[in-house]
């Protein structure tokens, strides 16, 4: 990356992310699902497949303490997850 | 044999002559005809001749005055060329600006084209513009690719003139297309006065937060031929200092 003024190039036009970027948590609300997470990610030899629960509980807990705007986790990816679960609680 | 044929005085009374003999009509006719030849040389036929010029002289004097000339015509005196020549010029000066005007016009489509053509590029997506499709709909259904495995190493870089400690908290992960992932890095303010983030969230003395990242790969990528080779990407997020009112320098892109 070159911070030199090019008229030439083409400049490269940042995108804020899909959904925005999280609030900081500063209070550390959700830090004890982050440790899970990360346990798991180093259990798992960071493979990102295992640990899908886990962070699906992560995001679960930033949705709660509002860290997060409430969207249905069929939205974000998980599914697959949700669906599993209501089919274990029947 | 009609009648008396009396030519005499009717000929030639500007001459000054006068016909003072009225005998036979032959002998007349005899005497007439050499008065009236042109190559008669005797001073009547000379006068005759002078008054001739001196017409013509004073026709082509009026001709040149200048009070009556028209205005100057270059080149040709007909007037039927003039008028040619005129349309002519006028005929190329229309064309003159025609051809200018194209010419101005060529050159502001050239500057024009640059803009439009990225604009075309990111509404349609072609030439590998991102285009912003139905992303949480996308989400939904999509379904991952489970045999394309990629790894996703994490870089943190800091502006030089922010004193923030800025780390991934792994350093690698491996996913697959069509698959969310999450992956934290962890941010600290070692210094005694606030700070601004990029989304200018303070961050306060000797505060360290977890900053957490959602993405996915598009399911599209496995099928992208040129994509083949790749297996690993790598997510880089840099900080800068974010002062008030300051428009953040935007890197280049080579």
């Amino acid at each position: 990356m070159s911070t030199a003024m090019n008229f030439g190039t083409k400049s490269f036009q940042p995108r804020p992310p899909d959904k925005g970027s999280f609030p900081l948590d500063h209070l550390g609300e959700c830090k004890s699902f982050k440790e899970k997470f990360m346990k798991c990610l180093h259990n798992n030899n960071f493979e990102n497949a295992l640990c899908r629960k886990e962070s699906k509980e992560y995001l679960e807990c930033r949705m709660e303490r509002k860290l997060m705007l409430q969207e249905p986790l069929e939205k974000l990816g998980f599914g697959d997850l949700t669906s599993g679960k209501s089919e274990a609680k029947k | 044999m009609g009648g008396l044929w009396r030519p005499g005085w009717r000929c030639v009374p500007f001459c000054g002559w006068r016909w003072i003999h009225p005998g036979s009509p032959t002998r007349a006719a005899e005497r007439v005809e050499p008065f009236l030849r042109p190559e008669w040389s005797g001073t009547g036929g000379a006068e005759r001749g002078l008054r001739w010029l001196g017409t013509w002289k004073r026709c082509s004097l009026r001709a040149r005055h200048p009070a009556l000339q028209p205005p100057r015509r270059p080149k040709s005196s007909n007037p039927f060329t003039r008028a040619q020549e005129e349309e002519r010029r006028r005929q190329n000066k229309t064309t003159l600006t025609y051809v200018a005007a194209v010419a101005v016009g060529m050159l502001g489509a050239s500057y024009a084209a640059v803009p439009l053509y990225r604009l075309y590029c990111q509404t349609t997506g072609l030439g590998g513009s991102a285009v912003a499709g139905h992303a949480s709909d996308k989400i939904e259904n999509m379904v991952p690719v489970k045999d394309r495995i990629i790894k996703i190493s994490f870089n943190a870089d800091v502006h030089a003139s922010l004193q923030w400690n800025f780390r991934p908290q792994q350093t690698e992960i491996y996913v697959v297309p069509g698959e969310t992932a999450l992956a934290f890095y962890r941010a600290k303010n070692p210094t005694d006065k606030p700070c601004f983030c990029f989304e200018e969230q303070r961050l306060n003395p000797q505060e360290e937060v977890d900053m957490p990242v959602f993405f996915y790969i598009d399911p599209e990528f496995a099928e992208d031929p040129r994509m083949i080779k790749v297996d690993l990407i790598t997510l880089s997020y840099t900080f800068f200092e974010a002062k008030e009112g300051h428009k953040l320098p935007v890197p280049g892109y080579n």
